[in-house]
This record gives structure tokens, sequence and C-alpha cells, in this order.
């Protein structure tokens, strides 16, 4: 009996958390004739139309170039900050180098308001010509990115035994040697880790590509608001609910893939952080 | 043998940390700087490489502005709310859905899929969900009950938002709190048992106190994302209606955009730099004092 009701709650909340996205699916489905009849999440005569508009390319909306976008500064913003926090994790975990200062500097950074940095980073791309560049925007998810990097890699290095690194340093390895032959191959799981959620975290944000771009590089997040004006008229919602489904496939699918490895990360970066 | 090792490769350990740091310094320092010396002194954007000083001016027109405190009340109110509901709601569903989960994993997976979300898509999901002629929500309930609200309008725009917020993020606090629910040790459940420890004793005697440091943990994150909160705001009713949920972010994104007030905008953002790294600083100097006093 407990567990017919345990099976229901589920059901509930499966269905309660996961509401916006089911009723934008089945909205993408719709025709514009049907969507004016029947508000419901169920289809009648299911269409791909509006999948077709999206993808259709105009000299106003273009989102193959959103989606090219949101790639390349997802891949750059994830990469450039493992590749900075690796180096920096292995000091601070085995040389104890800023363990007491740069460390929790950097932890907090996640839990502050990155508007306070929005507007002088505004003003600062403006003299570097950085506005509306992917690589702009790439460099400012990478400083989204570092805090949540940096933990989950000190913490894997701490864990890996210190007996290697002397072993290695015994046989006249210097640091950086071990860090690239030793550490980087043993952390492998941590440095994976650190990429998914980052590109998820990167592909999903939306108040730097919002204030730092405006065509050019603008990131699908941004780009999706675009088809909500698209025909000059109301919102025409099907085109919309298509637009919005195919800006939040990309990390839906890879956090499907990848869960296991994402909880265990959020997890990481929420006890020892 | 005892080798000074750190002492001996600490050249080498600090060249490891250098481009972070570099990295740090330029795209953050250089920032800061910008905000400390603009929040001082009279600037547009026309004259942004020759601003005046202004002395403390800035500040007080934040001070003196109703909205920069309608919007830290807002924040604060739904920090708080949005928090405490994502947590209270995240460990019924861990504890309760537990023995579901423990077998079948993806059952997880599915519970956690908002969270691959973006905020901003799901906010412009539930302009859809919430419209009053194509989305669901008012259609099901002129159907089944003959009335619907104005959810986005001026009495119900916040707490619309507190839902949304809250339907977005508790399978965070869920993930968080079935994890620390599945490390209790298996013999402390066996033990209890012995003892005669009904489920709900255990559970309120045992089970929630040793989970009571990652409860406070989820608190606390889930308190800062919703105080700083943009995206699913910004993207569903802007600031309105009539700015009542305008949050601190949309405050100053708002002056600076919208308004060009570049000074009042870079003097809240110092006010809100300074008031999160003190209160940051302080919940970590708390919790080492108290990791101290255990040992």
């Amino acid at each position: 009996m407990i567990t017919i009701l345990r099976w229901f709650v589920f059901a509930v909340a499966a269905i309660a958390l996961n509401f916006p996205v089911l009723v934008t699916l089945s909205t993408s489905f719709k025709s514009a004739r049907e969507l004016s009849g029947n508000p419901g999440l169920w289809v009648q005569a299911p269409t791909f139309e509006n999948y077709r508009t999206v993808f259709e390319v105009s000299d106003r909306l273009n989102i193959f170039l959103y989606l090219f976008n949101s790639l390349t500064v997802a891949l750059m913003g994830t990469v450039l900050a493992v590749a900075l926090a690796l180096p920096a994790a292995y000091a601070i975990a085995r040389g104890r180098i800023g363990e007491r200062t740069l460390l929790p500097f950097i932890v907090n950074l996640r839990a502050v308001p990155l508007i306070i940095f929005a507007i002088p980073l505004y003003m600062m791309f403006q003299w570097l010509a950085l506005l509306d560049t992917r690589l702009g925007l790439g460099l400012i998810l990478t400083i989204v990115n570092l805090p949540l990097a940096l933990v989950i890699l000190v913490n894997a290095i701490r864990d890996l035994p210190a007996e290697l690194d002397e072993a290695a340093l015994m046989d006249g390895a210097n640091r950086t040697q071990i860090l690239i032959k030793v550490v980087t191959p043993l952390c492998r799981p941590a440095i994976v880790t650190s990429l998914i959620f980052g590109f998820i975290t990167a592909w999903n944000e939306f108040l730097f590509g919002l204030m730092l771009t405006t065509s050019k590089a603008v990131p699908v997040t941004v780009g999706a608001s675009f088809f909500f004006a698209a025909s000059g008229g109301g919102v025409q919602w099907g085109v919309a609910s298509a637009v919005m489904i195919v800006g939040a496939l990309p990390p839906m699918l890879l956090g499907l893939v990848m869960y296991r490895q994402i909880s265990g990360s959020m997890t990481a970066g929420a006890v020892k952080g | 043998m005892t080798i000074a090792r750190p002492q001996t490769n600490a050249p080498e350990f600090r060249l490891l940390a250098t481009p972070l740091v570099l990295f740090l310094l330029v795209f953050l320092g250089f920032p800061a700087l910008v905000n400390l010396i603009y929040s001082v002194s009279e600037v547009t954007f026309e004259t942004l490489r020759q601003p005046r000083f202004t002395g403390l001016a800035n500040f007080l027109s934040v001070w003196s502005d109703a909205a920069f405190w309608q919007a830290s009340w807002f924040s604060l109110r739904f920090g708080l709310l949005t928090a405490v509901l994502e947590c209270l709601l995240g460990l019924f569903l861990a504890i309760f859905l537990s023995p579901l989960i423990e077998r079948r994993s993806w059952l997880m997976a599915i519970l956690m899929l908002p969270l691959m979300v973006a905020p901003a898509l799901v906010g412009l999901m539930y302009r859809l969900v919430l419209h009053e002629f194509v989305g669901p929500v008012p259609y099901y309930l002129w159907t089944y009950f003959g009335a619907s609200i104005s959810f986005l309008g001026p009495g119900s725009a916040f707490w619309t938002l507190v839902v949304v917020e809250t339907l977005q993020w508790t399978p965070f606090t869920l993930l968080l709190f079935y994890m620390a629910y599945q490390a209790i040790p298996s013999e402390i459940a066996e033990a209890s048992a012995m003892d005669g420890a009904r489920s709900l004793q255990r559970l309120w005697f045992i089970e929630l106190p040793m989970m009571g440091p990652t409860i406070a943990a989820a608190l606390l994150i889930r308190f800062i994302d919703g105080f700083r909160v943009f995206d699913n705001v910004y993207v569903l009713t802007g600031s309105g209606p009539g700015g009542s949920t305008a949050s601190l972010s949309i405050y100053i994104y708002e002056a600076f955009f919208k308004q060009g007030a570049i000074g009042k905008a870079v003097a809240a953002s110092v006010v809100l730099f300074v008031a999160s790294f003190a209160v940051l600083y302080g919940l970590n100097a708390l919790a080492s004092r108290r990791k101290g006093a255990k040992r």
C-alpha cells in the first residue's frame, strides 16, 4: 500500500517538476490552428511545421548561428576553466599555496551575484572591442565555471596518495612533469565531471549573453527570446515552443546520459565547498 | 627521512598557480577597481574616460532610492522563501522516495531533469504555461474549477515566481538530501530498530540531526541563488508589475541599461559586493571555528 503511495508521489513530482518542459514539448507539435482551440497537453494532429520554421534562416533569425555560438562559448568557457584550475588545484592541494586565500576567495565567488562584475566588464569589453564576440563571452563563462572546477579538482587531487608524487620526485621529475604525467591521468574522472558540469552551466547562462552580445555572438538562451516577437504581431507559440525545445535539448540530453557524474559534482560543490 | 619538500618546491608551485591568479586579476581585479572608482564619480556614457570625483553622492542616491530598498526586500524575501520551500519539499521527496530510487536510480535522472534546463528558458516556458489563452494551467483551471487568476498580475506575480523558482530547484535539494540520507550507516537504523524506535522517531531524533550539516548547506546555497536571482524573473515579469518583482540583480541591470545611471548602478554593485563578501567570510570563519572546536 505504502509502495503505491510512493509511486503516486513520484509521478506527481515528476510531472510537476517537468511541467514547463512537457507543456512546451507538446505545444511545439501543435499547428497554429490547433493551438487556438486546444491549450491542453494532448496533441491531436502532431506537426513538424514549427521546427521547420525554426530552422529556416532569415536575415533576422538564425538558429544555427545561436546554437553554434552557444557551443563555442560553452566549450571555451569549460576547457579554459579546467586548464586554469588544474595546475592551481595541484599547487593548492600539494604545495599548499593559497589554501587560505585563493581557495576561499574563488569558492566565495560562486556565491556572489555576478551582476556586480557585469557593468565594469561591459565597459572593459567596449574598450577591448570584445563586445558581441564569442571570445569575450567565452572568457566570462570561464569565470563562471572556475569556482566549481577548482573545488572538484582540489578535492580529487587531495584524495590521491602523496606517495605517488614523492616517488616521481625521487626519479627526478619536477612538479610540472608530475602534474602532466601522474596527476592528470589519475584525475580524469574529476576532469570529465568538471567539463560536463561546466558545459551545462555555460550553455544555460543568460545574464552575460544578454548584456555582452547583440547579434553576432548571441547564444541560444538569448536568441530564443527573439523568436517570441518574430512575426511582428502576437507571439507564435508553436514556433516559440520549438525553439525553446531546441535550445534546452543539448544540456538535457547530456544531463540524462551523465547524470551520475553530475549528481556527484553537485554534492562536491555543496558539501565540501 | 624528512625532506623540507614544500619549501624547496614553493616557487614551482607558485608558477603553477600563476595563470589562474593573473586571469582573476584581469577579469575580476580590474572590474572591481573600475567599480570602486566609478562608484565615487560622476560619469555618463559620454565621459567614461574622464570620471569626475563626487565623493559619496552615488551611494547617497542609492540609499535614498525607494526602488533600491524595494529590490533588496524582494531579494531577501524571495531568497528566504524559496530556500525554505525547496528544502522542505526536497527533504520530503528524498526520504519518502528513497526506497524507490535505491533500486532504480534512473528515477532520479527524471527528477533531476529541470536542473539541466536554462532558468531563462524555464521562465519563457512559464509564459506559455500560464498564458491566459494558450496556457494549459488557466485552461485546466477554467475547465475544472470555472475560474482562473492572473498569475503575473500585481497580487500574485511574487508568488508565481516563488513557485517557478521552487519547482526548478527542488531537484537540487532532493539530490543533496538523498545522498546524505543514503550515507547514514545502516547499523544506526538497525540498532535503533532494536531499541524499539519507530520509524518516525528514528527520523526525528536520529536521521534528521545527522543530515543537519547538509540541510544547512542546502539552505545557504539556495538562499544565495534565490537572493541573486535574475534570469527567470527577468524573462517572466521584467520587473513588473510596477517594479514589484525587481530583484537586486535586476535593479542594477535596469539602472545601467535602461536608465543609463552608471554611477548609481555601480554604487549599488559595490554595496552588494561588500555585503556578500562580508557575509560569506563571516560564515566561513564561523564554520572553521566550529570545525576547530570539534577537534
